[in-house]
């Protein structure tokens, strides 16, 4: 039976490697894709302490969590190619409409 | 009654008509739309006539306004009194303006001309016809804005402008004293009609004993002797002379300036023993000055308008002796010879362009009808049995004769002067030796046309038969007056007396005035040279004036407008200028502070704003960054604090 302490420290890296990802990442594909990591450890850290604490519940989360991210991968590609019709470009740092 | 108010309607829808279209119309026929409605007017007022001799009284009343104490009425009225001069300006009215025609023709204004002359005739109809104060006066500004304007009607000349100007302001001092009588009248009596004058009069002596009605009859006076001609008040008339020659006729001689006879007789209820003694006083100290002036004029319409103010001060003379009756048949027989005067003289300046005396002579061959008629107007004027003349100057010598004594004698005075300067005229005019001068074309002169001769033999069948309606062979004129006793019958001895006055004065008029012999005792001539001076400069009373009023008032002026100019111009300027000096300190003010102030916030904000956009890079990662420092921050916080 594996610690929680070690589920969350793997999720914490998880999602540590998601900031991380989306701060350096200038692809906006590839900040989705760390995005996703961002969800996963917080799913992770749903079914963890689910399990340790014996909520059932937690697991539903989990699952939820999984089909918010299929949604929102469908509607940040969809935000994607809309950026990439309008700015020929998929750069995220090149795209300054809101720059003051 | 249409008929009433059709007499004064006539000629004022004629005015209408020629003040409208009447530049559109032909000349001659703008006369004739003038005079054929003073014919209608003429010959309705001979119309209702008899029912008038007869004591009828027609009456036609509107109301005019109406107050919280009942209302007043207004309205046309006919008695004896009113229905003479009606009379009296209609039918010498129609010779007049028909003899008009003739003179006029070719002026370029002719139309104009009858547009005024109508208006004229209305207004003086209305103001004869008047029953009421306030209508009586209306008429009364109309008739002298008509004179004002027929006298300047050549304005082109400025002695006509000025004469005009002299006119109108001389008789509105007269015209303000009316207007003082009337207000006074309403305020003690509160009663304007004339047909309530006698119990007005009772009211008042009963009220306030004499002093009133004197007050109110000396101020009616003074409007009756700017209109009339009257010293003091007499200086316009000669000046109006300038008017084209039927104007003086019409207006300056046989109408208008009768109006203050009239009104005087209109209402002589009101005068007082005192006020008809000075009526007397100014009427026969104006006929005998008037009477030595017109002796030395040397221009024929200035003669004869000194001799209108003579008679006009004869009649005033008459209303003094409270021989009402007897002015108006003066009135009367004036209106007629003294119309046929003025025309006879119209025509010599129609046919010579010459109205100085030094430059006619001689006329009677050439113009045989004009000098016939002048020559019956002449001895109307001087008195000579039977003319018109004769009856109603020596009906008044009677009375004065009768009423005090030195009046008659004075009055002899006057009409041997009377005889005298018309004989003068006359003479000069028509007898004389023709003038040598190169200027004269009096030589050339041809009778008027029958247009202007007409008017002439009517007037002078007028002039020669007029006073016999009210000499023993009919008593008719007095009638309308309500006095029916009959004629004290031909006073011989005064038959004789007349006579030989006018013959004395047409006999020194040849002597003197034609043959140019010297009479005076030559101890006396340094005198008599001084008295004649006197005379032909009128007395000096326009010098007077002059002095006294007219340049005191001019200085007064001129002073008044160096004020205007020094202090109050200089302060309005003053105000202006500081207030252009606030004005510019003020915007200094607010370009140098409030506009700064304003900027200043506008700049601060802009660079601050700068500093602030630098945040916004538009780059999503920055924002992350800072999202994500913030939210490990706040952790920290939460975590430790």
């Amino acid at each position: 039976m594996i610690p929680v302490t070690h589920l969350s420290l793997l999720s914490s890296a998880l999602f540590c490697l998601g900031v991380y990802g989306i701060l350096t990442r200038r692809n906006a594909i590839a900040i989705l894709l760390s995005i996703e990591l961002i969800l996963n450890a917080a799913a992770l850290n749903f079914v963890a302490f689910g399990r340790a604490f014996g909520h059932a519940q937690a697991q539903a989360f989990a699952l939820f969590i999984i089909a918010l991210a299929a949604c929102e991968a469908a509607v940040g590609l969809a935000i994607v190619i809309g950026l990439y019709r309008t700015a020929r470009t998929v750069w995220a740092d090149q795209v300054n409409l809101l720059k003051g | 009654m249409p008929a009433l108010l059709l007499i004064p309607g006539l000629p004022l829808a004629a005015f209408v008509i020629l003040i409208l279209i009447g530049r559109r119309l032909p000349p001659p026929v703008a006369g004739w739309v003038s005079v054929g409605a003073l014919v209608g007017s003429c010959a309705l007022t001979w119309a209702i006539g008899g029912d008038v001799l007869h004591g009828h009284r027609p009456h036609l009343q509107w109301p005019w306004l109406s107050a919280e104490s009942g209302f007043w009425t207004i309205g046309l009225a006919v008695d004896g009194l009113t229905w003479l001069m009606l009379a009296v300006v209609t039918s010498i009215g129609t010779l007049i303006q028909l003899y008009a025609i003739g003179y006029m023709r070719g002026d370029p204004r002719c139309s104009r001309f009858f547009a005024y002359l109508s208006l004229f005739c209305a207004s003086m109809l209305a103001l004869v016809m008047a029953d009421h104060f306030v209508l009586l006066y209306a008429g009364w500004e109309l008739v002298g804005l008509c004179s004002y304007l027929l006298i300047s009607f050549w304005f082109e000349k400025p002695s006509a402008a000025a004469a005009g100007r002299k006119a109108f302001i001389t008789t509105r001092i007269g015209d303000t004293g009316l207007l003082l009588g009337i207000m006074l009248l309403a305020f003690a009596a509160g009663e304007l009609h004339f047909d309530q004058l006698d119990a007005v009069r009772s009211a008042l002596l009963l009220q306030h004993r004499e002093f009133l009605p004197t007050v109110i009859s000396m101020l009616i006076f003074f409007g009756a002797a700017g209109k009339s001609a009257q010293f003091p008040l007499h200086v316009w008339l000669p000046d109006a002379m300038e008017g084209p020659t039927p104007v003086s006729a019409l207006i300056h001689a046989a109408t208008m300036v009768a109006a203050g006879v009239y009104l005087v007789a209109r209402t002589f209820p009101l005068f007082t023993p005192q006020s008809l003694a000075a009526v007397l006083g100014v009427g026969l100290f104006t006929h005998l000055a008037a009477g030595t002036i017109a002796l030395t004029q040397t221009d024929i319409k200035r003669v004869l308008a000194y001799s209108t103010i003579s008679q006009l001060g004869l009649m005033f003379t008459a209303l003094g002796l409270g021989a009402m009756p007897l002015a108006m048949f003066h009135l009367t027989t004036h209106a007629c010879f003294k119309a046929l005067l003025f025309l006879g003289a119209g025509s010599v300046i129609h046919a010579t362009h010459q109205q100085g005396l030094a430059h006619l002579g001689g006329l009677f061959r050439a113009m045989p009808v004009t000098a016939a008629t002048f020559l019956v107007a002449a001895l109307a004027m001087s008195g000579v049995f039977p003319l018109s003349g004769f009856w109603s100057k020596d009906a008044i010598l009677l009375t004065a004769r009768h009423e005090q004594a030195w009046v008659f004698w004075a009055l002899l005075g006057g009409a041997v002067m009377t005889a005298g300067y018309i004989f003068r005229l006359y003479l000069r005019c028509f007898h004389g030796p023709a003038p040598t001068t190169p200027t004269a074309v009096g030589v050339h002169a041809q009778e008027s046309p029958l247009i202007m001769t007409l008017p002439l033999m009517a007037l002078a069948f007028g002039a020669a038969a007029v006073g016999l309606l009210g000499s023993p062979v009919s008593h008719q004129f007095f009638h309308l007056f309500g006095l029916h006793e009959a004629h004290e019958g031909l006073d011989l001895a005064m038959l004789a007396v007349s006579t030989a006055v006018a013959a004395l004065g047409a006999w020194l008029a040849w002597t003197v005035g034609v043959q140019h012999r010297n009479l005076v005792p030559a101890a006396a001539r340094p005198a008599g040279a001084a008295l004649y001076r006197l005379a032909a400069h009128k007395y000096f009373v326009d010098e007077w004036y002059d002095r006294i009023i007219i340049q005191p008032f001019l200085r007064t002026a001129e002073r008044l407008s160096r004020f205007d100019l020094r202090v109050i111009d200089a302060a309005v300027d003053r105000a202006g200028l500081t207030g252009w000096s606030v004005g510019q300190l003020k915007n200094w003010f607010d370009q140098r502070v409030v506009d700064r102030l304003v900027n200043g916030t506008a700049q601060t904000v802009q660079r601050l704003s700068r500093l602030g956009r630098r945040l916004q890079t538009g780059v999503v990662h920055h924002y992350l960054l800072v999202l994500t420092a913030a939210v490990v921050v706040l952790s920290a916080c939460l975590r430790w604090f």
